[in-house]
């Protein structure tokens, strides 16, 4: 009732501002008391907050679409507004908004209260606006490529969260721009939300238990592509109208990529299988702008002892380069509270990005600035998150609570939060700005995180990429320290040391990660054209003869196996093996001059 | 003879009006299995406690409890206490019922109460509500079924306490339930008269 006085106080100010002259009836604001009716005051809230999630075939378990729909929930439609449970919006309002902005205010609040007091009344009809239109197909039309997870899962009646992984086998021959993506996660009861991954060394699926069986966990960890190497969130929750990406942002999707869609499925009562699916929308023009995700994190400082109501994690990162902020991603788990992210400028001013007051995993989302937000180099982004490990926090895992640290389950926690940047390169060097800002991220972990595997190889890639092949060996030699004899780090090592003309370490890398992993294509790949390098050429031909099996696909490796097998003697095979590079790329140039050169020498072989 | 008739006609049609009014006036004030018949779970069969549970087919809280209450009917306790599903909504059919019944396996009997006859007696406003009474019908625990809810839109991971088990443990055994209420989080009753 307070917060209606004053929303009557100041549409009053309002009115008598801009109409001087109304008449004083009308000025002592004779709507006062008006009835709240559906038709006039809580419909356009209802279909602009709620519609979206209820209506038919959409995760709300009712539709909120006519008067009879509402008033059939009206009290707890009003319960869960004044709680701020419904809509679902965790963000504090603050200086910069958000896209789809699904906050109620607190006029609008006591007006659902308001209502239920008064009666529930319809009012008039000419009063009701259209209710909003649901399209039940895809939102932006036919896909160019629909792709449906290979099998279903199935969630079970009861228990506590579930989080399953669902792989989709791209089968694109070639290199292919992204406008859009539209997730359809099946059951939309059953799904809290959904992130699509981009992994594009196929490393989620040595994590089935058979080849499009799918697996259960709640963080992906992609090998060599930490989250998403093109810098584009692709989210699902109830309710998301797939964006398409600005047309210079396209994301992209190269031959032999998987999609991963790692889903929060919660049970419902009853058993149900869900097989999601997606809908690609391609388009002919390559990105020319390159957004990044920079993590800000510091899950090395959760140990969160038993009993503790505010346990706070930091972490601040200073920008090396002028960045566009697009969108904002928090990530915790469920002993979170309080999520704080702010931006020092360079002159000394303090603003909030976010604030979470009520973290809930359970509604977590990414994020987008209606405009870009302009940070420039020199910038600190901070994050103070608080977590409640004590019982009286609901959502806790464990009874009674327990000592919490990082990790992976639900019963871990994490302290992340992602930012997507646009850098603000010049036209001479689109890329420059991006790695320097790469890098710096990168070192920033290691230093949060010295003994991180994942940490040390980011960082080693970048290096390598750079060409600082020194400091790369010592990045990698500490990541194999914490993984010995990990496959990918044994290949990366081996690349490096090869690109600085160490060949016999080259080998000696490359062969462990061929060893221990023999389905490796790169490592087989790698090894073939080190041993070729070294003028080895019949244990050559053996690695780059598994590469091609592996990948029958692949050009270089046919191309390297044709030059292998020439070198060795073997001109017959060599001529079958260039021409076969020639029919998958017939631009490639080594397979073209090798073949030219070897027809040259013996034009009849 | 005409107008004899006449009169032992409207005689007879005043008869029959007030045998309907009455039949509609008992009606109101029971329950109602599926079939239509009017049901009346008081009194129970000596010495068993009656578990009346308020269900909605719309409210996702009441259907994610399906599988724990159908876990607690199947204990033993189905031997112990009589147990019914009311579902309070006028509007739902007694073929709706049946399907969302056979859906999340309840695996319990269950009443139509249009007339919110159950509901009154329970003093029930919520879905999921239980109400344990004695087999004469004196109410002895209404409230929730555990604490999985904190808040609509709020669960744990697993409910820590388990008040409409004790409840019915205490009621066979002839004790009084403590507590004697505690506060259900679900959809409101009242949102549907």
């Amino acid at each position: 009732m307070t917060f209606f006085s004053k929303r009557i106080a100041i549409l009053c100010a309002t009115v008598f501002l801009s109409t001087l002259v109304a008449s004083q009836t009308f000025r002592t604001c004779a709507s006062e008391d008006r009835a709240v009716t559906f038709n006039r005051d809580l419909a356009p809230i209802v279909f602009r907050t709620c519609a979206p999630c209820h209506h038919p075939g959409e995760a709300g378990p009712f539709s909120l679409l006519t008067y009879g729909d509402v008033k059939s929930h009206a009290r707890q439609i009003a319960d869960v507004t004044q709680k701020r449970i419904m809509p679902p919006w965790l963000p504090e309002s603050g200086e910069w908004k958000f896209n789809d902005d699904l906050h109620l205010s607190p006029e609008e609040i006591a007006l659902f209260r308001k209502w239920v007091e008064e009666g529930m009344p319809e009012g008039a009809a000419s009063d009701l606006s259209p209710a909003p239109q649901f399209n039940s197909g895809w939102h932006l039309g036919q896909p160019d490529l629909i792709l449906h997870a290979d099998s279903s899962f199935e969630v079970p009646a009861s228990g506590s969260d579930v989080y399953w992984n669902f792989i989709f086998r791209l089968p694109d021959k070639k290199t292919r721009w992204v406008k859009a993506i539209e997730i359809r996660p099946g059951e939309r009861r059953l799904v809290h939300h959904a992130n699509l991954i981009v992994d594009r060394s196929q490393s989620s699926r040595r994590q089935e238990k058979s080849p499009g069986s799918g697996f259960p966990g709640m963080e992906l960890q992609i090998e060599s592509e930490t989250f998403d190497p093109d810098g584009h969130f692709l989210f699902w929750k109830p309710g998301t109208i797939p964006v398409p990406e600005p047309r210079d942002m396209a994301l992209r999707l190269d031959p032999g990529n998987d999609l991963v869609l790692n889903a929060h499925l919660q049970p419902a009562g009853k058993a149900e299988k869900i097989q999601p699916a997606i809908g690609i929308y391609f388009t002919s023009e390559p990105a020319t702008k390159f957004p990044l995700l920079l993590q800000l994190e510091n899950d090395r400082k959760l140990d969160i002892p038993a009993g503790e109501k505010d346990f706070v994690v930091t972490d601040e990162f200073k920008l090396p380069e002028a960045v566009s902020l697009l969108a904002i991603y928090p990530h915790a788990h469920y002993l979170c509270r309080d999520m704080l992210a702010q931006t020092k400028f360079p002159n000394g001013e303090t603003k909030t990005l976010l604030h979470i007051s009520r973290w809930d995993l359970n509604w977590q989302a990414v994020f987008t600035y209606t405009a870009p937000i302009n940070l420039p180099a020199g910038t600190t982004i901070s994050m103070r998150y608080s977590y409640d490990n004590s019982d009286a926090n609901p959502a806790n895992p464990n009874t009674p609570p327990q000592r919490v640290v990082a990790g992976n389950r639900a019963s871990d926690e994490m302290a992340h939060l992602w930012l997507q940047v646009l850098p603000r390169s010049s036209a001479s060097d689109a890329q420059g700005p991006r790695r320097v800002l790469q890098e710096a991220i990168a070192r920033h972990h290691v230093e949060n995180n010295p003994d991180d595997f994942e940490a040390n190889y980011n960082l080693a890639a970048l290096l390598q990429a750079r060409g600082e092949f020194a400091q790369s060996v010592l990045h990698y030699q500490r990541a194999l320290a914490l993984r010995p004899g990990d496959a990918t780090v044994e290949n990366a090592l081996g690349g490096a040391f090869f690109a600085a003309g160490d060949l016999s370490q080259a080998i000696v890398h490359l062969s462990v990660a061929t060893k221990s992993r023999p389905e490796y294509f790169d490592s087989q790949y790698n090894l073939g054209l080190a041993l070729a390098t070294s003028g080895q050429f019949p244990q050559a031909v053996e690695h780059l003869r598994a590469a091609v099996n592996l990948r029958p696909q692949d050009a270089d490796a046919e191309a390297n196996l044709g030059g292998a097998l020439a070198a060795a003697g073997e001109i017959k095979e060599a001529i079958l093996h260039l021409r076969r590079a020639l029919e998958l790329d017939p631009q490639h140039k080594l397979a073209r001059e090798n073949l030219d050169s070897i027809l040259k020498d013996s034009p009849n072989p | 003879m005409l107008s004899r008739n006449n009169h032992a006609a409207r005689i007879r049609l005043a008869a029959a009006l007030l045998a309907c009014s009455a039949a509609s006036s008992a009606a109101a004030q029971t329950a109602f299995t599926l079939e239509g018949k009017p049901l009346n779970p008081f009194p129970g069969p000596p010495g068993k406690p009656i578990v009346l549970i308020f269900v909605r087919t719309d409210c996702p809280i009441s259907n994610r409890y399906a599988p724990a209450l159908r876990n607690l009917f199947d204990s033993t306790y189905h031997l112990l206490a009589t147990f019914w599903l009311v579902y309070p909504d006028k509007k739902t059919t007694p073929q709706q019922i049946r399907t969302h019944v056979r859906d999340f396996k309840f695996g319990i009997a269950a009443l139509r109460d249009p007339n919110h006859v159950l509901v009154k007696r329970a003093g029930a406003t919520i879905t999921p509500e239980a109400a344990v009474f004695d087999s004469s019908g004196n109410l002895l625990y209404r409230g929730r079924i555990d604490n999985l809810y904190a808040d609509a839109g709020r669960s744990r991971t697993a409910a820590t306490t388990h008040e409409l088990k004790d409840a019915i443990e205490s009621a066979i055994y002839g004790k009084t339930p403590m507590p004697a209420s505690a506060p259900a989080v679900g959809c409101y009753i009242s949102d549907l008269e």
